[in-house]
């Protein structure tokens, strides 16, 4: 897997200091965990973050803590064993989106159904899958928000280029969208996104309400 | 702000490792003065390899009134960053056997940690309050690494470290007030005295700078 497009690097940071909420949290994630680079210049940012935990100034913790802590390793020593994976649905996709739970595919428009990743409602982005049939035309759209895309399989171009699986997409509001799926195959697509799009032509009147989820 | 400011003055890996002494109380015997740099990955291996209690203890009192100063620098309450504290040591005692010197910094695996422990206090605390069922399935377990992946990650840790050495102090500098420590632009240029189009553009040529070494050594 050639990946040639990256998030931002500013973005990264984002994610290496946890400060992401969580739509954007899990896209940049799921590039991450597939992308070698951008692994790497996450793990120097928290190589950063370690010699800032080494710097800061201690607060005192409460005076018990640490007998606390003991009495709550000695009660469960190994931690709670942790539950093997569910979800039969989830199988096939990378392993950081197994554990959330994805609703079930919603069909759009002819070619172009959708599943809804639930989140914890701490943000205000969604994430959901995108899937788009080979060859067909994407949604002719605009951004209110800020939208990441991240290629899980087959392909899309528009004028950025062709962005592949593992490809990491960054719209923002300036940006106008016109992409076309590769004729090798569907094209699903996670994508976090803020803001609504504004769907542009016909078709996007039509189906524009699936945006809102 | 006075803590802040000597936190610049502090050189970011040189003597990183001595606690320094200050005004701020700690807890008995976290620091013992300039002596002889502590050894935290293998006091952290000891933990793994026999529960090494006196081994954890010194882990605790270095590590945990750390925490929770990053956590509340960081914009947390005294509370969620004392929670956060904890519940990272409980994790550094249960983890201990996954933590491999050879890939990370003692600290900055101590850093992960706790940046995923405050996440999920965040989400936890949005789903409580939106009153729904548990929206992820139970914490499964990190999925195991393939042998290519761990050899990537030890040749990947040389690289790292030497890329990190190579950014100026300024520029770390910014990269910590800015990401680590979540400081708004406008606030980072009164710390640092500089003007805030300063600030921006140090943030992007650091980040650059970072990126192109790390490509550089690939």
């Amino acid at each position: 897997m050639t990946i040639s497009h990256h998030p931002p690097e500013d973005l990264l940071a984002d994610f290496a200091a946890g400060k992401l909420e969580e739509a954007y949290q899990l896209v940049v994630g799921v590039h991450v965990a597939g992308c070698t680079r951008c692994a790497r210049f996450v793990r120097a940012i928290e190589q950063l973050a370690g010699a800032a935990l080494e710097d800061v100034e201690p607060v005192p913790i409460a005076p018990d803590a640490f007998d606390r802590v003991m009495s709550r390793i000695d009660s469960s020593p190994e931690g709670e064993a942790a539950p093997p994976l569910t979800s039969d649905a989830n199988h096939g996709l990378p392993p950081a989106l197994r554990k959330y739970r994805i609703g079930k595919r919603r069909r759009i428009a002819p070619g172009l159904s959708m599943r809804p990743i639930e989140l914890s409602g701490s943000g205000k982005a969604r994430a959901f899958l995108l899937r788009s049939a080979p060859g067909s035309r994407m949604l002719e759209h605009t951004h209110t928000g800020t939208e990441l895309t991240l290629v899980l399989e087959g392909s899309f171009s528009h004028e950025g280029g062709r962005f592949g699986p593992g490809d990491f997409d960054y719209g923002d509001d300036e940006i106008e969208h016109r992409p076309i799926v590769g004729d090798e195959g569907p094209c699903v697509c996670l994508v976090a996104m803020t803001g609504d799009l504004r769907m542009n032509g016909f078709l996007g009147r039509l189906i524009g309400p699936f945006v809102r989820l | 702000m006075i803590a802040a400011i000597r936190a610049i003055d502090v050189p970011i890996r040189a003597e990183a490792r001595v606690p320094r002494r200050g005004e701020a109380r700690l807890s008995i015997g976290a620091s013992k003065g300039p002596k002889a740099k502590v050894d935290w990955a293998d006091l952290i291996g000891r933990v793994a390899s026999h529960g090494d209690r006196a081994a954890f203890k010194r882990l605790f009192e270095h590590f945990a009134p750390r925490i929770k100063g990053l956590m509340q620098k960081a914009g947390c309450s005294s509370d969620e960053a004392e929670e956060i504290a904890q519940n990272a040591m409980i994790a550094v005692w249960r983890k201990a056997s996954l933590f491999d010197p050879a890939t990370a910094g003692a600290a900055a695996w101590i850093f992960t940690i706790a940046r995923n422990l405050r996440i999920d206090l965040f989400r936890r605390r949005a789903r409580a309050n939106r009153l729904h069922t548990d929206s992820e399935l139970p914490d499964a377990p990190d999925p195991a690494e393939s042998a290519d992946a761990i050899i990537s990650r030890v040749q990947d840790a040389a690289r790292i470290e030497s890329a990190i050495e190579q950014l100026s102090t300024e520029q770390s500098m910014v990269v910590r007030l800015s990401f680590i420590e979540e400081r708004a632009h406008p606030e980072i240029a009164s710390l640092l005295g500089i003007p805030l189009g300063t600030v921006k553009s140090r943030i992007r040529l650091a980040m650059n700078r970072l990126r192109d070494i790390l490509d550089e050594e690939a």
